[in-house]
């Protein structure tokens, strides 16, 4: 009796996950099925869909229009990865560098605003943003520094400080601990043989971050493309991203064909973006 | 079936995979025995113990304890308690709660178990800390505690699986003797896992020095350091030197002609060992002895080596010689300071080095 | 900038280590430098987190103002409190998003923790395949899993139906549809949770429970569960959080009609922004905070002091 069930352990491991899997199976996997098929039928008249085969759909999501907003998209995605990087970075390497005490609080402080709702922290933004009651616009009109609003709101620059706002702390965190494992020695060797602070910084601190800065940009760079929120709230309704435009067919154009097809677009980019990760984490020895 | 052993081994393998990490070990060990098994890091002796629990079945071969064949029987069914490599104490129960876990286990009633659980802390000198949470303890302390957990239970036979490892090595001594004292008082069967032959000489009734998942050689601590049964043994355990040479006649005593041309007499030859062949003489250093060679003195009964001495170490009770031998071989002898403590050598004097030949053995490669 | 070349003359490795790690504060314009840069990069840390708290600052700031101006301030006021307060359908939506989280959480942490223990603990035919499925919700965007569901659930038929109960006296109709997409993601954080806890775990601790005579439930009952627990507790939460803050997932699984908190913010938000807004905003940010103060007393039970983001 014990030797069945020890001889067996794939019959007892399924008996565990057989619950999750099999809710993953029908409300997971068989919903991302649909999602391909559908890409590859026609629309109906009413939100349907006609069952025949076409690569219409696809087509379509390379006309000139869609073609704008994927690239657009992209290049939103990619400055938002750039940014967070190039400020998070820096941020990282102050808590790195504080007493681990302090450490924990500061990355505890990191934390609340990432675990708090992203909806509102886009909303604190819009009622900063605002053109004309917004607070930055407000404030300055009033102290009369400016005569006319400044363009802050319904545009890229928007999306992107949204974006960045909401995602940068998933940046600093690993590289974070990628720089909480270099050993403080090996900047003291390096000091100690007469590298100044720049190079100590190119030759040692760089390359034994780029685990960290590699995971960072993966997980700032998908969600920051596949972004729907952010986009409609702070892109004022004009400046849209592939996230409103997938979600425009299934509200208003109810083109459930080509939606799907959009979605099948953005998931493969980001089958991509991870396949280029993991083949950058193996190279790099990136811990995952 | 029973014939007064602990716990008995019968032609035990047991594979990972392509791995074999026990290869046909079979043990007999008595009851009230302290028995170590010895060897290098993953030679198979913490595998075979933890056959013995039952955390791993055999491939093949059967393992009887008390007597009693234990087949697939689990863990929890078996007369013997473990005390583990990081002692395994459970982080979310007090001291108290991990000592009586074992008891309330088996249902003995609480009143009981109350008793015995301070019996055993008592055992282990740790009273008055049954509140306390493992990770309050020190290591030493988390030591006793497990210990405690264990023999609560009065097993037949108790494993411990390199128990003083993770110790500094102040309090391992110390450990090492209270664990041999508590043994003789409690008269348990122990069967000890380490890999420092040190702590196996000096707690074991008995050794078993395994290596590549076999026993190379079994027997009281002197036997094994005295009669090293093979090159293996004589260098795991101990410090030895190794003379090449050929053999030339099996005596006894063998003797056996080194590169230079002097030959020397050696009173065991490993089993299989023929005229002509490459062999080793291994001796070990406090065995050599040393004399200046205007010394003058004869023992023809004494196996004789001319050298030069080439190092010199002083080491408080001792003096480490190494001498460059006739013939190639390097020595090293150790000389207690006794007497005025003047070092009676110095390096580039010539010497001859000494042994009886009963000391010396012939070994095969 | 000479001195030390006249000082490398002893070359004993010694005097040569300490000469070189002397030379940066034995130098004015070395330690000048050293401490501009820790003073820039101190001011950079302030900045930072000064970026990350200022705008939540100020909307917490303009829900006391007393006029509809979120920019603009005129006075300290508590009416948009009390307008939330009266707001039958934020209500409504209050306790549609704890109805939807804690059913949501408890359905998840029970499936997520068994996959994981089937995950850390076995292999079997198929790991690899299950690792995907699991981790796959995790990295698809919220918002192609929530049409994804959308097609899903109006082609089956299955969901729309509301749950209709009563709860303190509060009528609710919950789509089932939106439970069930809030377990379908939350179960592979759960189960990321549970993993790293059990992977953590020292097997000998259960091998020494069976040694004490313990059977597989006993052991399991005993040692294994509670040593598990803070990874349960965790990933309990992570799924009670992440519930709660889901908008574009219940935004499209749930037909017309039906609001949980951020939803009716979002509706709130697209008919214009007042500091009711706030208001609301301030209240959902103070749970938030204080969901982030349990899982640190959570934590500090569970005996590991690193602080684990497994997001």
């Amino acid at each position: 009796m014990q030797e069945r069930w020890r001889r067996s352990p794939s019959f007892r491991a399924w008996l565990l996950l057989s619950p999750a899997a099999a809710w993953l199976l029908v409300f997971f996997l068989a919903p991302l099925v649909v999602v391909l098929v559908y890409s590859f039928l026609e629309r109906g008249t009413y939100g349907g869909v006609i069952w025949n085969f076409t690569f219409g759909n696809f087509q379509r999501v390379v006309d000139s229009l869609y073609l704008n907003t994927l690239f657009r998209s992209t290049y939103i995605a990619v400055a938002t990865t750039v940014l967070s990087l190039l400020f998070g970075f820096p941020l990282a390497y102050f808590i790195a560098t504080r007493s681990r005490r302090h450490r924990n609080l500061l990355l505890l402080g990191l934390m609340i605003p990432f675990w708090t709702n992203f909806l509102i922290r886009t909303y604190a933004w819009l009622t900063i943003l605002r053109t004309n009651t917004g607070l930055v616009n407000v404030s300055l009109m009033s102290l009369g520094l400016i005569d006319e609003p400044l363009p802050l709101f319904g545009n890229d620059f928007a999306i992107i400080l949204g974006l960045v706002y909401g995602w940068m702390p998933v940046m600093v965190l690993p590289i974070y601990a990628a720089l909480e494992r270099i050993d403080r020695s090996l900047l003291e060797a390096a000091a100690d043989l007469y590298a100044s602070g720049f190079r100590v910084f190119t030759r040692v601190v760089w390359p034994l971050s780029i685990p960290g800065v590699v995971a960072g940009s993966m997980l700032v760079f998908i969600p920051a493309l596949g972004a729907f929120i952010t986009p409609a709230i702070l892109g004022g309704g004009k400046s849209l991203m592939i996230g409103n435009i997938i979600s425009n067919q299934f509200l208003a154009a109810h083109d459930w064909p080509f939606g799907s097809a959009l979605s099948t677009v953005m998931m493969v980019l980001m089958l991509l973006a991870t396949l280029i990760y993991f083949r950058t984490a193996i190279r790099t020895g990136t811990p995952r | 079936m029973s014939d007064g052993f602990a716990v008995e081994l019968q032609e035990v393998v047991k594979r990972f995979g392509d791995v074999t990490a026990v290869d046909h070990i079979s043990l007999q060990i008595r009851d009230g025995e302290f028995f170590s098994l010895l060897g290098p890091s993953g030679c198979g002796k913490t595998t075979t113990l933890r056959l013995i629990a039952g955390f791993e079945m055999p491939t093949s071969g059967q393992i009887l304890i008390g007597g009693e064949l234990q087949g697939y029987r689990p863990a929890f069914q078996r007369p013997v308690n473990t005390v583990f490599q990081h002692y395994a104490l459970f982080p979310h129960m007090s001291v108290y709660d991990n000592v009586a876990f074992g008891l309330e286990m088996r249902g003995v009633p609480d009143k009981e178990t109350k008793s015995r659980v301070h019996e055993a802390l008592e055992l282990v000198q740790l009273p008055g800390m049954v509140h306390r949470r493992p990770d309050q303890l020190s290591g030493g302390q988390q030591q006793r505690v497990a210990l405690a957990r264990a023999l609560v239970n009065q097993p037949k036979v108790l494993l411990l699986d390199e128990p003083l490892g993770a110790l500094d090595l102040k309090l391992r001594k110390a450990m090492q003797i209270e664990l041999k004292a508590l043994q003789h008082r409690v008269g348990i069967t122990f069967i000890y896992v380490t890999h420092d032959q040190e702590e196996a000489l000096t707690m074991s009734d008995r050794i078993a020095v395994i290596r590549r998942g076999r026993v190379l050689q079994m027997g009281a601590p002197e036997g094994i350091y005295e009669h090293p049964a093979n090159r293996f043994v004589a260098d795991f355990i101990g410090e030895t030197k190794f003379i090449p040479g050929r053999v030339a006649a099996l005596g006894p005593p063998v003797e056996v002609a080194l590169d230079g041309g002097a030959s020397v007499l050696c009173g065991w030859a490993e089993e299989g060992t023929t005229v002509g062949a490459e062999v080793t003489v291994s001796i070990r250093p406090e065995r050599i002895g040393l004399q200046g060679v205007d010394d003058g003195g004869t023992g023809a009964e004494l196996a004789r080596l001319a050298g030069t001495i080439t190092q010199a170490m002083y080491l408080g009770t001792d003096t480490r010689y190494v001498i460059e031998a006739a013939g190639g071989a390097t020595l090293a002898v150790r000389m207690q300071n006794v007497g005025d403590g003047v070092q009676r050598h110095a390096v580039g004097d010539a010497v001859a080095v000494m042994w009886d030949p009963q000391h010396a053995r012939v070994l095969i490669d | 900038m000479t001195a030390p070349q006249s000082q490398v003359r002893d070359l004993s490795p010694a005097r040569m280590g300490r000469q070189a790690r002397q030379q940066p504060g034995s130098n004015p314009w070395f330690r000048l430098r050293a401490a501009l840069g820790e003073l820039a990069l101190g001011g950079y840390g302030l900045l930072g987190y000064l970026f990350f708290y200022l705008p939540i600052l100020i909307l917490v700031f303009f829900s006391f103002n007393a006029s509809r101006s979120t920019a603009q301030w005129t006075g300290f006021s508590l009416s948009w409190y009390a307008e939330m307060a009266g707001d039958q359908q934020i209500i409504l939506a209050l306790w549609n998003s704890l109805f939807v989280a804690i059913v949501s959480t408890v359905i998840s942490t029970i499936l997520g923790t068994l996959a994981a223990m089937a995950m850390e603990r076995y292999d079997f035919v198929g790991k690899l395949g299950m690792d995907a499925v699991l981790y796959l919700p995790i990295v698809i965007p919220d918002i192609a899993m929530a049409i994804m569901l959308l097609i899903f659930f109006n082609l089956s038929g299955i969901g729309f139906e509301p749950w209709r109960l009563s709860l303190f006296g509060v009528r609710l109709a919950v789509p089932f549809s939106v439970i069930i997409g809030h377990v379908a993601f939350n179960i592979s954080f759960v189960a990321v949770v549970v993993r790293a806890r059990l992977a953590n775990m020292d097997r000998s601790l259960e091998e020494a429970a069976q040694d004490l005579y313990a059977n597989a439930w006993k052991t399991f009952r005993r040692v294994t569960l509670p040593l598990m627990m803070p990874g349960i507790l965790g990933g309990a939460l992570l799924a009670f959080t992440l519930s709660l803050d889901d908008f574009v997932i219940t935004f499209f699984t749930s037909g017309a009609g039906f609001n949980t908190l951020p939803v009716r913010v979002f509706g709130m938000i697209k008919r214009g922004v007042t500091p009711k807004i706030n208001a609301v905003s301030t209240v959902m940010l103070a749970a938030s905070l204080l969901l982030v103060v349990i899982s640190i007393v959570f934590r500090r039970g569970g005996d590991d002091s690193k602080i684990d983001f497994s997001l």
